[in-house]
């Protein structure tokens, strides 16, 4: 019991860690086009960030904590009946805990080696060693993992198309209107609509899907197309007296009402965001505290994730955020000046969409892929100056390098602590 | 490695318009060129012409800069293919601007007065052809702002028109230039009828690669 008060301990300083990692760096990526356009002060940004980021994790953050803590590794094989016997659950909580500090470590040489490596397939590949080392092949979940890796392609791609239909219809509409300005005013309650709709409908759903017997895909939907018009008139009743100042140019125009929406995708991002990778961060923390609840003396097969590892997590990122991630917004913020608030809208609106999807379905997608390939899309669509594509090979490099590395990190270390229980 | 930051190429663009600025100071100087040279005054010519040249080298400089940064993995909004094109015919005006610096210095080749008029009329000419591509060049960043659509993209087919006029323009005073000069071909001599061909030549070009480049920009807005 003793060793599990310091597994438990150690658990919660790696999973406050690595939510902190998480709040420093990954972060910067929803905010930082939003400040480098002026749209955001940074103080506002970090303030907006933390909010959402925080909500994303506790209220949708619970799916894919599933997925990490007890979908990769089947962790009924570590029940007191498996091949580790009384020390099984024991040894489940210190695998966590040892896949926990693998991911850690190995997201700390690669980004200082200049891997651009991501935290969702660090801890996946870690999770995944700690299976391997302890039962083999059938240690790991093929089906789940399967479609993690699915996702890991599926995610950018869908992101791209949607952001390339996104930012398609606004030069559609907009820029390739004869009146801009006109053209802007009279879409914007539209775009506002569909936005509040997308990020209301996942979160409506999660709601009612625990609590209705009615198919609450379609209650969701109601309720979500329901707020989308309010919002939307709302929005009408705003922008109806929308106009340029004298001199201004019409795409300039079109730019700064962008601008404002774009503050709400960016928002879509970060609770987006928190929902997706707050897992990364109490996804062996959830599963070492449902062993821990039932005193090391058997691996609970269905539990839920106890809300206070969300609220940990959360809070985690945000302490991450405001300690280091506002200095690498402003960073993101300075070098991206390329994305304009159109394309950077289109661009978020494709990504956080995706994710948030992915995030419902119980999928641990990479933000920051899925955003690489939404701005893709959006460059596909002729907004953007120069991309540079040689980033894909990166990407995909990084991919076939982290989880491998980082799932032999985990079963070293495992096999070695191990040894002591 | 922040793959978002990474992600993001040099637009080719903001430079491209920066460029044609460049080529612009030297086209410019085509003027005062000529002027001096008709006038005879040798010091001032090559003065200009020593102008010229470093102008030249600096729009080369801009070139070979925009060309490094335009590696084959980059999507653009336009195709690779026609931006370098582009961008060799819009330096093709300064290299030409050159040529004319380089054929006014080399001999001290007289013009009869009543050529002076026809010559300063073609020089005018190609200087308002490559002016009305000075200024549409000077909108590229804005068409790429419109992402190449729009009400934006039909202002520039109007423009490009405009040179294309213009050119035509050039070519005629061009041709009347060089009858002129023929009139008096006794009174020039030979050799120097042959420079002053060469010399029309030149002038004639600014305003040829005026036209092809803004044709260019019409075929990247034509794909749209």
């Amino acid at each position: 019991m003793t060793v599990g008060l310091i597994i438990m301990a150690a658990v919660l300083i790696g999973g406050l860690y690595m939510a902190w990692g998480i709040g420093a760096n990954d972060v910067a990526n929803a905010m930082g086009t939003s400040v480098g356009s002026g749209a955001l002060t940074l103080l506002s940004a970090i303030i907006l960030a933390g909010v959402l980021e925080f909500a994303g994790s506790v209220l949708i953050g619970a799916s894919v904590t599933q997925t990490i803590s007890k979908g990769i590794v089947d962790t009924q094989l570590f029940d007191i009946t498996g091949r580790y016997g009384d020390r099984g659950p024991t040894i489940l909580a210190l695998g966590m805990l040892c896949a926990l500090v693998a991911a850690a470590a190995w997201l700390h040489i690669a980004t200082h080696i200049g891997l651009p490596v991501s935290t969702t397939h660090s801890i996946v590949g870690a999770v995944m060693g700690i299976g391997l080392v302890s039962f083999g092949i059938r240690g790991v979940d093929w089906g789940t993992m399967g479609g993690i890796v699915a996702s890991w392609v599926i995610s950018p791609v869908l992101g791209g198309i949607l952001a390339f239909v996104s930012f398609w219809a606004i030069r559609r509409y907009i820029l390739a209107s004869p009146d801009p300005v006109l053209a802007t005013v009279r879409t914007t309650p539209y775009i506002v609509a569909a936005v509040a709709a997308v990020m209301v409908l996942s979160f409506i759903y999660k709601v009612l899907k625990n609590r209705m017997d009615v198919p609450p895909i379609l209650l969701a939907l109601a309720v979500a197309i329901g707020v989308g018009v309010i919002v939307g008139i709302m929005t009408a009743a705003f922008t109806r007296s929308l106009a340029p100042p004298p001199g201004m140019k019409p795409y300039d125009f079109v730019e700064r009402v962008f601008a404002l929406l774009q503050i709400g995708t960016a928002c879509f991002v970060a609770f987006a965001h928190g929902a997706n990778d707050v897992a990364n961060a109490v996804g062996p923390v959830a599963a070492v505290v449902s062993i821990y609840q039932a005193g090391f003396a058997s691996v609970p097969a269905e539990v839920g994730v106890p809300l206070w590892v969300l609220v940990l997590g959360g809070a985690g990122i945000v302490v991450g955020l405001a300690t280091l991630g506002y200095r690498v917004i402003a960073t993101i913020g300075k070098e991206i000046t390329e994305i304009t608030p159109t394309r950077g809208f289109s661009a978020e609106f494709g990504a956080a969409t995706t994710v948030l999807l992915a995030s419902t379905l119980g999928l641990p997608v990479s933000t920051t892929h899925t955003l690489v390939g939404a701005v893709i899309g959006v460059g596909f669509a002729r907004g953007i100056g120069a991309l540079n594509l040689r980033i894909i090979r990166n990407i995909v490099n990084s991919w076939l390098a982290t989880v491998p590395v980082s799932a032999a990190a985990a079963a070293v270390l495992f096999a070695i602590a191990r040894l002591f229980v | 490695m922040r793959p978002i930051i990474a992600l993001f190429g040099k637009s080719p663009f903001g430079p491209l318009a920066q460029h044609a600025e460049q080529v612009r100071a030297t086209v410019d100087l085509i003027h005062p060129l000529v002027e001096s040279f008709l006038a005879g005054d040798r010091d001032r010519t090559y003065e200009l012409y020593e102008q010229i040249s470093k102008l030249e080298h600096k729009a080369d400089i801009i070139k070979n800069d925009i060309r490094d940064h335009l590696p084959k993995s980059l999507l653009m909004p336009v195709d690779r293919g026609d931006v370098l094109t582009f961008l060799k015919e819009q330096d093709s005006l300064a290299d030409r601007a050159e040529d004319v610096g380089v054929l006014v210095t080399m001999r001290d080749t007289r013009a009869p007065d009543a050529m002076k008029d026809a010559v300063m009329s073609l020089v005018d000419a190609i200087l308002e052809a490559a002016t009305a591509w000075f200024r549409i060049a000077a909108e590229l960043p804005t068409l790429e702002g419109a992402s190449f659509a729009g009400p934006e993209v039909d202002r520039m087919m109007d423009q490009i028109k405009k040179v294309s006029n213009l050119e035509w323009e050039a070519d005629k005073r061009q041709a009347e230039a060089t009858r002129v000069m023929f009139e008096h071909e006794a009174e020039i001599g030979p050799v120097s009828v042959v420079l002053w061909m060469n010399i029309f030549r030149a002038l004639g070009s600014v305003a040829d690669h005026a036209e092809n480049t803004a044709d260019l920009l019409r075929v990247m807005l034509a794909k749209r």
